[in-house]
């Protein structure tokens, strides 16, 4: 059980870089953009980067209750 | 030629107001989420201490790696518009499809940590005090919104591959997006509230 906890969290942190990447890298090519629907998608890239890094750090144990 | 420009400029004219409408469905979901989870937050801070006394135990390496995929969908289901912007079908339909895989991964996940969490700590929706009314109740209805997300987006790709939208015209696929997005962005609080803080 705790070798399967050990694999989630490195897939989490693993994963959640490549989600922070391709979210910073969209808001990046998108920063630009006009319209009322991409100013949203401008805030939404942003806060999903926000949670990429919380996957992160909860897979490393910085934070988290676990 | 008049009708082309005619259908054109009407468009143009009601594309803004469906976004609009759409962002104001949005909203009104944010209303929902919000209540639910400021309920949570002031029975928390008003209660003997947290967690309670026998309340279950929730598993974080599962959350985050679940999370972790469903922030992924997010940025897939980015890319997929973006194909579609640049007239890219085949992409646009690898990288919805792979949105809808992550949707459906999520909520695996989610059925994984339910399961373990009523066959292990013998919790239920009404039967583990605050927290389990509270965790149940958040967790089941944003559950519900990525479900009817995966059905949403599954439509949404039948009627591209359909043609029912052109590389011109596609607000449908745009409010699909928008709403997968908002799908994530309240996992986001629902995962910092329940498993970090």
């Amino acid at each position: 059980m705790e070798h399967f906890a050990i694999v989630e969290r490195s897939a989490a942190v693993f994963f959640g870089m490549l989600v922070f990447i391709a979210a910073a890298v969209a808001l990046k090519n998108d920063w630009k953009a006009t319209g009322v629907e991409n100013q949203v998608f401008k805030l939404m890239l942003a806060l999903l980067a926000f949670g990429a890094l919380l996957g992160i750090f909860a897979g490393l144990g910085i934070i988290g209750k676990a | 030629m008049r009708a082309a420009v005619a259908a054109d400029q009407f468009y143009q004219e009601t594309r803004d107001l469906r976004v609009t409408g759409f962002l104001l469905f949005m909203v009104s979901d944010l209303v929902l989420f919000s209540s639910f989870i400021f309920a949570y937050l002031y029975l928390r801070n008003t209660g003997q201490g947290w967690p309670p006394p026998g309340a279950p135990h929730l598993n974080l390496a599962l959350a985050a790696l679940n999370s972790v995929a469903l922030f992924g969908s997010g940025a897939t289901i980015h890319f997929a518009l973006e194909n579609w912007k640049h007239e890219k079908f085949m992409k646009f339909a690898g990288w919805m499809l792979a949105t809808i895989m992550l949707g459906i991964m999520f909520l695996s996940g989610q059925g994984i940590e339910y399961y373990s969490l009523y066959t292990v700590d013998h919790a239920s929706w009404a039967g583990s005090g605050v927290f389990g009314a509270s965790f149940f109740t958040l967790t089941g209805m944003h559950g519900l919104h990525v479900f009817a997300g995966i059905i949403y987006l599954t439509v949404l790709l039948l009627q591209a591959a359909q043609g029912k939208y052109t590389f011109k015209y596609y607000t449908g696929l745009t409010l699909g997006t928008l709403y997968w997005h908002f799908v994530d962005v309240i996992w986001v609080v629902l995962f910092s509230i329940f498993y970090l803080i």
